[in-house]
């Protein structure tokens, strides 16, 4: 039984030559993310701070959240509580129409895509126009973005081409990257002018100040909000932290894990709105709180969105974004998908080697790939497990449990000629495709101890 | 119930074992010549910083290093070479087209050459829409991390600010670097 993730990739790495300039373009980032973080010697001090951070701000949650709360009221900034993504597609909605507006400018953020806001927003006849090059990119072509950072990291250059030529109209064929993002910078430009609302996500919300952090390379945030009046901010719960002390530790692992980069371009700190201006800030829940309480899992919680996970996951790079059934794909994706719905996204976890690479990076510590193996051996209990599998995995305890049986079997060949042939190559199992099983010795080790065969060396006589 | 009411009740049945906040007794590392290296790390990050020369005047050295810039926009009286001044524009839209911002920086970050602007203008937009953008710091006023940064006694002192680290840039296509994705293509710290 393949999982729809194993179904996905087989068609993704069909075209051989496009899936290793995928998982080149993204090993390139994670070697970045590598030189970076080793010229900074207290590393692992920080990724550790950073993971202790979180941990401590979501288990006093309630305090923190009063307290910025408390401080964002004082400083002017409109603060809306939404439990889930209903709540706050109709709280964006509302101050929209309360301004009478029309066009929208928002920057990239995870948590409107969680929500499923633009397509929400545009049914009710709002403009909505992202404005990160990537997502921009992936919005004319009708079509999600395939990683948290790096939105059309699965595009090539002629095709986005293609999509500006029909919506920007470019010059035919040109495919340069530099042409291609000057041609957006022009179009975006007269969107910024002319939006009416803009909408920004938070990377960082900060109780004792209660300001809030916005990080973009391109500038796009801060050129959304410099113009219209209202700027919405949507921030999930999990983002906030203590306070600036806190930010810096944070500050100095985002760019750094994200994309090899000692800081972003722009690091915005927004605290008070200007003069005549408002700004809205929306505390997200939707679900949140239920992961506290799930002691396996509530390391997920210290995310901060870099993507490194993606960028080092050998799945993620080789099967693309898209192989996932979540909308955030890679490691972190798979254990999110399973905390919102195992029922619905339990094909992902199929999508990991445990090679652990993951947990070895993440810049806050989240145990990824620990979570991963934990939601395969809970499988059963949602009656999600592969019934072949389990199957086997029982016939193999039983022979595995018993040396008698075991070593019978192996005499008798009958373990290594057939079951081995039953076992992988039943074409229900992905490990049997393209793989032959190594030849196998005619005689065992036991079998050759026992007669004597083997003779002791010491170790140190070839040397 | 209010919705805040309702995910503070969640918070509370799902908290269980609390964590205390970590000491933050670090000792990050830090440059010998602050200054050296900011410059290297500003180009580094597709910027450039330049220390203005004891006897040289910073508007010719602007108009050395932007000669084609035809709107120079500036509020700091210093900067007699400014062809507008964006306090006295109504509407932020106006400062389209504008070649060149000169704004005041605060303090520069070695580590990362990122430069801490507190908002000191009508309009934030001067910051992101400017074609090029030079800021004037102190080259005394360098930091050596983030940390350092952000433990400056008057930091707090904003309503909005911003840390920038050279120019605007984009990878979104095939991870080819392209400066000037939406805001400054060019950026100069002048260090004064």
């Amino acid at each position: 039984m393949s999982t729809k993730h194993a179904k996905a990739a087989a068609a993704f790495i069909a075209d051989g030559e496009r899936t290793h300039w995928h998982d080149q373009a993204l090993f390139f980032v994670r070697e970045k993310r590598d030189r970076l973080s080793k010229g900074v010697p207290e590393w692992e001090e920080l990724r550790d701070m950073a993971s202790r951070i979180k941990l401590h701000t979501i288990t006093h949650w309630i305090h923190y959240l009063e307290e910025f709360e408390k401080n964002a009221l004082a400083n002017g900034i409109h603060v809306h509580w939404a439990k889930d993504a209903d709540e706050h597609n109709q709280i964006v909605l509302q101050i929209i129409r309360k301004h009478n507006g029309k066009r929208l400018v928002k920057s990239k953020s995870m948590l409107t895509e969680e929500c499923e806001m633009a397509p929400f927003l545009e049914e009710q006849g709002i403009n909505v126009v992202e404005t990160d090059l990537g997502e921009r990119i992936m919005q004319l072509m009708h079509t999600p973005p395939s990683h948290i950072v790096l939105p059309a990291i699965h595009v090539k250059r002629e095709e986005v081409g293609k999509v500006f030529e029909k919506y920007l109209h470019t010059e035919k064929d040109n495919s340069d990257p530099t042409y291609l993002t000057h041609a957006a910078r022009k179009d975006l430009r007269q969107k910024f002018l002319n939006a009416d609302i803009a909408m920004t996500g938070v990377n960082f919300g900060i109780a004792s100040t209660g300001a809030f952090v916005v990080c973009t390379n391109e500038g796009n945030a801060d050129m959304g909000t410099s113009f219209p009046k209202v700027h919405i901010a949507s921030m999930g719960m999990e983002k906030l932290i203590p306070d600036d002390e806190s930010l810096a530790v944070f500050t100095r692992l985002l760019a750094r894990s994200a994309t090899g980069q000692p800081s972003t371009t722009y690091t915005s700190h927004y605290k008070k709105p200007a003069e005549g201006k408002e700004i809205h800030l929306i505390i997200v829940d939707n679900g949140r709180s239920d992961i506290l309480g799930n002691e396996e899992h509530i390391h997920s919680l210290q995310c901060i969105r870099c993507g490194a996970c993606m960028n080092t996951c050998p799945v993620y790079r080789r099967s693309g974004g898209y192989s996932y059934t979540y909308f955030i794909p890679g490691p972190i994706g798979i254990n999110l998908g399973m905390l919102k719905s195992p029922q619905k996204y339990y094909d992902n976890v199929s999508a990991c080697s445990l090679c652990y690479s993951c947990s070895d990076i993440c810049p806050v510590k989240i145990d990824l790939a620990e979570q991963i193996y934990r939601w395969r051996q809970n499988l059963a209990p949602f009656k999600l497990a592969d019934p072949t599998k389990k199957f086997i995995v029982k016939r193999m305890k039983w022979v595995m449990n018993s040396p008698g049986l075991f070593y019978t079997a192996i005499k008798a060949g009958k373990l290594l000629k057939y079951m081995p042939r039953f076992m992988i190559y039943n074409g229900l199992n992905a490990w049997g495709k393209g793989r032959e099983l190594p030849d196998f010795a005619p005689e065992s080790f036991n079998a050759m101890w026992k007669k004597g065969k083997i003779e002791k060396t010491d170790k140190h006589e070839k040397s | 119930m209010t919705s805040k009411d309702l995910i503070f009740s969640k918070i509370k049945g799902h908290t269980h074992h609390q964590y205390g906040k970590p000491q933050m007794n670090l000792m990050p590392m830090s440059f010998n010549d602050k200054m050296k290296s900011f410059i290297e790390i500003s180009q580094a990050v597709g910027g450039a910083a330049i220390v203005l020369e004891k006897d040289k005047d910073i508007n010719e050295l602007i108009k050395e290093l932007y000669p084609e810039a035809k709107t120079i926009a500036s509020n700091i009286p210093l900067i007699t070479c400014r062809t507008m001044n964006p306090d006295e524009l109504e509407d932020a839209a106006a400062l389209n087209g504008t070649d060149l911002g000169v704004v005041q920086g605060i303090f520069g970050v070695v580590e990362n050459g990122a430069v801490w602007i507190r908002q000191s203008v009508k309009h934030k937009a001067i910051y992101f829409i400017s074609e090029a953008l030079v800021i004037l710091l102190d080259k005394t006023h360098l930091v050596n991390t983030m940390h350092e940064a952000y433990a400056q006694p008057d930091f707090n002192d904003y309503d909005f600010g911003c840390f920038i680290a050279g120019p605007s840039k984009t990878a979104d296509i095939e991870q080819a670097l392209v400066i000037g994705a939406h805001g400054a293509k060019k950026v100069t710290v002048i260090l004064t």
